[in-house]
């Protein structure tokens, strides 16, 4: 069985040009990453426009206790803002193939597409890579068109305190050019496996979001300090990634069955 | 002539359950083909196998010299088969062009050959000049025609088409029924399940009846002789020579000038009855079997096997 990538890449086309028709789901993909850059942008301004240098203090010296007293606490929390801050940002790459694939697997099953679908020529590996590319690619776009407004919004609301751009540094075009892709892939596998097995896209979205819990619990941990959010915490965390990815494609080749795809939901 | 559909002992289980168990049957090149029986009688579950959706638990098949359920996920053999499933299946929001199109593009095809042979097809059916617009706003007539040019587009040899003309109105039916018929004279293999055995009768050329196994199968015109039913043609009256069937048992008869009309409690009495006449010195001129329609075959059939696990 021969893997013809014209195929894979049909069922991407349809995809994304259904996706592009659907304005409900193209306004909720916004939604998060709207979210994730105006509320740090405006943490950052409130905090450069009146800096209340004893509170920040406290908070720079529960972060680091060997804060040096007359370096700029204002400068250290929004550093280490930006850097905790990417753990949320996480959730971009994580939750927006969340919202796509499981439309576009558990969509088919709905609307009594799939049977047709599953009659051509189509395999089920090029069917996936199809399904998982439609999803993938918007997500990790998303991620980066946001992350350069991002960039250029910390660095606008920054600049008075700064005098020089924050972003981007190493540890966000790290993050943003690996680890972001690698949780993109994790949410597009998940939601694929579980779209395949239950009946309707809102319960696969329901149950595959329960995927972004772990990821609140590390950023909890980076909040508490306990972890300390930088870019060897973000490599450990892109090479976890990495290892459930491989787990999952090879999970849902074995899973995604032509003939339980039919029986159970045809 | 080779069959293009070959079936032998065809059987598929889901667990403990017995869908489909022991089909045969052939079908040719230019035959539509009837496949019939209740709900839950393993109409669907043929026709994946058939298709390459599903793998078979038991028996073989072959399609268009593919076999079915063999090596490989079948993608030859789905390549040579058109499918309509009993729900249109298309993408709302998509536009006809782009649902056909993209089902050129899973075929691989040359999409400008492919889209002149799918013009003519929305011609044929009426969709011409409608095919930019989304298929959420199609009646369901239209929608049905489309979702048969997509099954037609990479030009099969073999159509399966579970109920095409399922509510449609009956200028809309009469367009598919058209197109079925013209289809099958092109030389393709057409096999049709629905409900409506008028349009059974009038499309296709043999059926089986299907009921988890086969019940029957056979052209219509033989089937539709098959049963009970016996016209004998008497010299006489036949009101007197009717008496003589009274010594056999579970026939009932009616009279109408020189013709008896016999029902049968078994279709193997049939010398029995006439033997009776002749013993009874009635002059026999002719026993034919009764032309019944295929409606009063199917349910005979139907009512007659106990009902399986479906």
């Amino acid at each position: 069985m021969t893997f013809h990538w014209r195929r894979a890449l049909a069922v991407a086309w349809k995809d994304g040009l259904d996706l592009r028709k659907n304005p409900g789901l193209v306004w909720s993909m916004f939604a998060l990453p709207a979210v994730l850059v105006v509320v740090p942008a405006l943490v950052v301004w409130a905090w450069v426009r009146s800096p209340n240098e004893g509170q920040l203090r406290d908070i720079a010296l529960f972060y680091d206790p060997a804060f040096v007293a007359g370096a700029n606490a204002t400068r250290f929390v929004v550093d280490r803002f930006v850097a905790i801050w990417f753990g949320l940002y996480l959730l971009m790459p994580l939750f927006t193939p969340i919202l796509i694939a499981s439309q576009s697997v558990a969509g088919e099953k709905e609307r009594r597409t799939l049977e047709p679908l599953l009659a051509s020529p189509v395999s089920s590996a090029e069917l996936l890579a199809g399904k998982s590319l439609a999803a993938v690619i918007p997500a990790v776009g998303i991620t980066w068109v946001a992350f350069l407004v991002f960039s250029i919004a910390i660095d606008a609301v920054a600049w008075p305190l700064v005098q020089t751009p924050l972003l981007p540094n190493a540890m966000w075009l790290f993050g943003v050019g690996v680890v972001a892709p690698l949780y993109a892939f994790l949410g597009n596998g998940i939601a694929v496996l579980v779209s395949a097995r239950v009946g309707e896209s809102r319960l696969a979205q329901q149950l595959s979001a329960l995927v972004v819990l772990p990821l609140m619990g590390v950023v909890a941990g980076q909040l508490a300090g306990w972890l300390r959010a930088g870019a060897s915490h973000y490599a450990i965390q892109g090479a976890v990634v990495l290892l459930l990815d491989v787990v999952l494609v090879a999970a849902s080749v074995r899973l995604f069955d032509r003939e339980r795809l039919v029986s159970r939901w045809s | 002539m080779t069959p293009r559909i070959e079936v032998h002992g065809l059987g598929k289980r889901f667990g403990d359950r017995v869908a489909v168990e022991g089909l045969s049957f052939a079908v040719r090149p230019g035959e539509v083909f009837g496949l019939l029986g209740p709900n839950g009688a393993g109409k669907t579950t043929t026709v994946r196998m058939l298709t390459g959706l599903l793998r078979p638990s038991s028996g073989s098949a072959r399609v268009c010299g593919h076999g079915v359920g063999g090596q490989g996920d079948g993608q030859a053999l789905r390549r040579s088969v058109g499918l309509l499933t009993e729900q249109p299946g298309l993408y709302d929001r998509l536009t006809a062009r782009e649902n056909l199109v993209f089902f050129m593009k899973l075929n691989e095809l040359d999409e400008a050959q492919a889209w002149s042979r799918a013009r003519g097809y929305l011609r044929r059916f009426g969709l011409a000049g409608r095919e930019d617009e989304p298929c959420g706003s199609y009646s369901k007539g239209m929608r049905q025609k489309l979702a048969i040019i997509r099954a037609l587009v990479h030009d099969p040899e073999v159509l399966f088409l579970d109920e095409p003309t399922s509510g449609l109105d009956p200028e809309a039916a009469r367009t598919v029924r058209d197109a079925v018929a013209e289809l099958a004279v092109e030389g393709r293999t057409i096999v049709l399940c629905s409900h409506n055995l008028a349009e059974v009768e009038r499309l296709c050329g043999r059926v089986a009846v299907v009921r988890t196994t086969l019940l029957a199968e056979g052209p219509i015109s033989v089937l539709r002789r098959r049963g009970r039913v016996l016209e004998v043609r008497v010299e006489g009256e036949g009101e007197r020579a009717g008496a003589a069937l009274s010594a056999v048992t579970g026939v009932s008869w009616t009279a109408h000038g020189p013709l008896l009309r016999v029902t049968l409690a078994d279709e193997h009495q049939a010398p029995e009855v006439v033997a009776a006449l002749v013993e009874a010195g009635a002059r026999v001129w002719s026993v034919t079997p009764s032309e019944r329609s295929l409606e009063d075959v199917y349910l005979e059939l139907v009512r007659d096997e106990p009902a399986e696990a479906a």
